[in-house]
């Protein structure tokens, strides 16, 4: 199989990662449950993966790194901590219904949309700027677009918000592992991020940089102050209740190795090489519109006309390439960028993506697409 | 032997207080509070040599990680709250 959707998940990883995890599952315990060896270790490798995400990600404290099932959890504790009563909420044209969904889902709360057109950050920044003003609590930006592969000013962003006083939620599902995330640099209240995909760890893993004040999700046994009936007031306990997924810490911190080792500008020119040859193949085919910008990371969609992408989805599978189609859980995204009523095919790239694939991606799809136009 | 004992929030705390200790070659191990000087409940603690207490307590306060509590445990394994 040619994998050519690990915005969703990156499937192949390094050795280490699943070498890790199952070797967890039979020698680590409950980490903060007790004080025999197997609790010991598997307390130390949670701990290491915290303190390695915070050198990685900018947080000066690995305490301030919280382990969360996924980029989803990390954004509904941040949306929970921050977004009160009332609040008004202004967030990007680009959000992903990790972040729409919860705010969809307090009918209390008024959501502004800083919206710009694909690949122009200038715009975006000035609909941010125009948008940000003094009754707005919380501002909420993806880095990335998962759809597009839009590469967000996110930077500049962080900066008016430092200079407005307004707490930031950075959601960094499709830059980690591929471009500078700083949670200090950006002096965010949170960034969220997912472990299964460019930190290449198992599924069920996720991080949450916390650099503001935190109202837990969930309540229950966190191993410390245990005859408090109050969750304690100190991180991570504070919003990691119940026992931890050891085995998927273990593999995160297998996967954040190896993105260390291999360096983030070498995987993200990787990403973004393979992108732009298969870019360049599928810009001439007839009827194939390519969104493709200068702000883009390793990932980006496409459509055909007169063809369905869900079809042409199906026709890649069945020919051995695997990408996503439709709506990618960003209809925002897509009524942003115009392609909320057909969707797009969108292809993503991992460390592991080879050239040799992608030439075989395009001449699969250009084959799909040929036959589609002669079918009609 | 007597040993002091560091008492530390969390787990984490506690890893992160031995892990600054260690940084600066003095060993600290993880061990969950002894019940009798965890009146919260669930703690953990940082123990130290005896010889290393000045030592580890100078490192902390530099890094702001002065801990709640210190004890001292004796030989006869009875603890006792050391003050400054």
């Amino acid at each position: 199989m040619i994998y050519l959707d690990s915005a969703a998940t990156t499937l192949e990883k390094p050795q280490s990662v699943p070498a890790a995890s199952a070797w967890a599952m039979t020698h680590m315990a409950s980490p903060g449950r007790g004080g025999h060896p197997a609790s010991a270790l598997a307390a130390d490798t949670m701990y290491r993966c915290r303190e390695l995400a915070a050198e990685i990600f900018g947080v000066g404290d690995p305490e301030r790194v919280v382990l969360t099932a996924n980029a989803t959890h990390g954004l509904n504790i941040a949306i929970h901590s921050l977004v009160r009563r009332g609040a008004t909420v202004l967030i990007s044209g680009y959000e992903h219904n990790a972040v729409t969904r919860p705010l969809f889902a307090r009918p209390d709360v008024r959501v502004k949309v800083a919206a710009g057109p694909l690949f122009d950050a200038e715009v975006v920044y000035e609909a941010f700027r125009r948008e940000l003003t003094p009754e707005v609590d919380v501002v909420i930006c993806n880095h990335v677009s998962n759809v597009f592969g839009f590469i967000q000013p996110v930077d500049r962003i962080a900066a008016l918000c430092r200079e407005r006083h307004v707490p930031l939620i950075v959601d960094a599902s499709q830059s980690a592992g591929a471009l500078p995330v700083d949670l200090t640099r950006w002096g965010a209240a949170f960034v969220a991020m997912p472990g299964h995909k460019g930190l290449y760890g198992p599924q069920g893993t996720g991080l949450l940089l916390c650099g503001a004040e935190t109202r837990p999700l969930l309540y229950g046994g966190t191993g410390s102050q245990s005859r408090l009936q109050e969750m304690p007031d100190f991180l991570p306990d504070r919003l990691e209740a119940g026992t931890q997924n050891v085995c998927g810490a273990a593999g995160l911190l297998a996967g954040m190795r190896f993105v260390k080792e291999k360096g983030i500008s070498r995987i993200h020119a990787h990403e973004t090489g393979l992108a732009r040859r298969l870019m360049d193949r599928l810009a001439g085919l007839p009827g194939v519109t390519v969104y493709r910008g200068a702000e883009q990371s390793g990932l980006f969609s496409v459509t055909v006309d007169h063809m369905d992408c869900e079809e042409i989805g199906a026709a890649l599978a069945r020919r051995g390439v695997a990408v996503r189609a439709g709506l990618h859980c960003s209809p925002l995204a897509h009524r942003t960028a115009g392609t909320e009523e057909r969707g797009t095919v969108r292809f993503s790239f991992s460390a592991f993506s080879t050239a040799r694939q992608t030439d075989r991606a395009a001449e699969i799809f250009r084959q799909i697409v040929s036959q589609g136009k002669r079918a009609r | 032997m007597v040993h002091y004992l560091f008492v530390c929030r969390s787990l984490t705390h506690a890893q992160r207080t031995a892990h600054l200790l260690e940084r600066a070659g003095i060993a600290g191990s993880v061990i969950r509070a002894p019940k009798v000087i965890s009146k919260e409940g669930c703690g953990y603690c940082v123990r130290v040599a005896e010889r290393k207490l000045t030592d580890a307590l100078m490192v902390l306060r530099r890094e702001g990680m002065a801990p709640r509590q210190v004890f001292l445990q004796s030989a006869e394994g009875v603890y006792s709250e050391v003050t400054a």
